[in-house]
């Protein structure tokens, strides 16, 4: 493994806020599950099983604030001139922080898949509905809510990196979620909404939802849509970060 | 040997002149202090020597190569930068950790230089729990962690006690004494006085003068007289007294 991403691995191991923030996740999504449960979702329809465990996708605002740790973390602590001085390069240091963090922001998204099986499984058997983890739907929705996670902290990296910041950072993607993306997708349209990346994010984890997939792209398209914006970020993380001077 | 040389530096901040036309070079086996008043561009100076900031003309040579081009950074430079480059919730060892698995460097240097800092007792402790004296410690270690042949540290002794200055006057010593290139920004003249072979002084971003001290005379009061007539501050000083 290389030095860099063995570093920020140790980074991660270290300290408790990245795990504390992980953490979140599932239990979002283990409430977003029950709630749907307690405030009435038939469990003896099927479609009801799938917006359940589409649950999953919830878990990626917070990998999206995990990655913005990686960059504007340091800049945060000032940590990030020694981390420069390791590596004059820097790219290797953006390049590092994406693999590591995709990684970890994937494996939360395991943890978050694993949760909303367990959480819809124990209700099913609750309510007396029959809970099917073999159907195709299931591990569709489930694999796009993993793919999710892994996107979101890839663009939280990049976004983080050019930032820089983390208050501001934090503040500009939660108003984008919130308020944002909402009030854009209205003036858009429906035609244009859907590549905006919380509808590609729908599409990508709520695959088996037959009442809104009209307006969303089909999975595999909120899957390349949301890549692209992983990609653009992360392009532009690297070439923000190169030059920067760091004072 | 690996002298660091710094040849026509400059650096502007948008319209702001931070250094113009810097040249120096501190020797190899020598301590050699960098001194100037607070923002005649000492900090910016040593961020260009180490790749941070980008200069708008000229270079900084470390054993004729620049920071960037180092084939292992951390084994060939040490710095210490600010007290308060560390994540506040992470362990002083785990701290050095990190920075060995940066720099490819063996474990077993982490528990030798918290000893030679006099923090071994401490290493288990969150640095949020740290004093100022003992972060400007952790600084010194993780400088020394790659055993470099150059040390670049600005302001080290701020927040150690008298026992902690003399600790470090020791250090630089020694570590000259071994044949490193050390280059010192400092404020504590008397501190200097004790501890360079050379010194660098500069104000308004421009050097003022570069070599060794005995040509400004060795003593305290000899060096801070010097220091406020070449930096244009005397006029300052009197009217204080």
């Amino acid at each position: 493994m290389p030095a860099a991403m063995r570093s920020e691995l140790r980074k991660l191991s270290t300290v408790r806020a990245p795990w504390l923030l992980l953490a979140a996740g599932p239990l979002v999504v283990l409430a977003g599950v029950t709630g749907l449960v307690q405030s009435g979702g038939n469990v003896h329809d099927p479609a009801t099983q799938g917006t359940a465990l589409a649950h999953v996708g919830l878990a990626a605002v917070f990998t999206l604030m995990f990655g913005m740790l990686a960059v504007a973390g340091e800049f945060r602590h000032g940590t990030i001139t020694d981390t420069f001085l390791s590596f004059p390069g820097r790219r290797a240091v953006i390049v590092a922080k994406l693999a590591v963090y995709g990684l970890v922001g994937g494996l939360a998204g395991v943890v978050s898949s694993l949760v909303a099986v367990a959480a819809t499984a124990a209700w099913w058997a609750a309510k007396g509905g029959s809970f099917h983890l073999s159907s195709a739907g299931t591990w569709r929705t489930l694999g796009g809510g993993v793919a999710v996670s892994i996107a979101f902290a890839l663009i939280g990296v990049g976004l983080g990196a050019l930032i820089r910041n983390l208050v501001a950072a934090v503040a500009a993607a939660l108003a984008w979620i919130a308020l944002v993306e909402g009030i854009a997708g209205q003036l858009l349209g429906s035609g244009l909404a859907r590549w905006l990346p919380f509808y590609a994010s729908e599409s990508l984890d709520r695959a088996t939802l037959t009442a809104s997939a009209a307006r969303l792209l089909p999975q595999w398209g909120g899957g390349l849509v949301l890549l692209g914006y992983a990609a653009a970020f992360a392009v532009a993380a690297v070439l923000t970060t190169l030059n920067r001077d760091v004072t | 040997m690996t002298q660091v040389e710094v040849r026509g530096l400059a650096k502007e901040f948008g319209r702001t002149t931070a250094v113009q036309d810097m040249s120096f070079t501190a020797p190899a086996g020598k301590v050699t202090a960098f001194l100037g008043p607070n923002g005649s561009g000492k900090t910016t100076t040593l961020r260009m020597v180490l790749g941070l900031v980008r200069p708008t003309a000229g270079q900084a040579l470390i054993g004729g190569v620049s920071y960037q081009r180092l084939a292992q950074p951390r084994r060939q430079v040490g710095a210490l930068l600010e007290a308060t480059s560390f994540h506040p919730g992470r362990r002083a060892r785990d701290h050095l950790r990190v920075l060995a698995a940066a720099g490819g460097l063996p474990s077993g240097r982490v528990d030798d230089v918290l000893g030679q800092v006099g923090l071994a007792e401490a290493a288990g402790r969150r640095v949020r729990e740290f004093s100022l004296g003992m972060r400007q410690r952790l600084g010194i270690a993780a400088a020394l962690l790659g055993d470099p042949a150059v040390l670049l540290l600005d302001e080290p002794a701020n927040g150690l006690d008298p026992a902690g200055h003399a600790w470090l006057r020791g250090l630089l010593r020694d570590l000259a004494g071994a044949g490193r290139t050390v280059l010192v920004a400092s404020h504590l003249l008397g501190e200097v006085a004790q501890t360079a072979d050379h010194v660098v002084i500069v104000s308004a971003g421009q050097l003022r003068f570069a070599g060794p001290l005995r040509e400004i005379g060795g003593s305290n009061q000899e060096l801070e007289s010097a220091f406020l007539s070449l930096t244009g501050e005397a006029s300052y000083a009197s009217r204080d007294a």
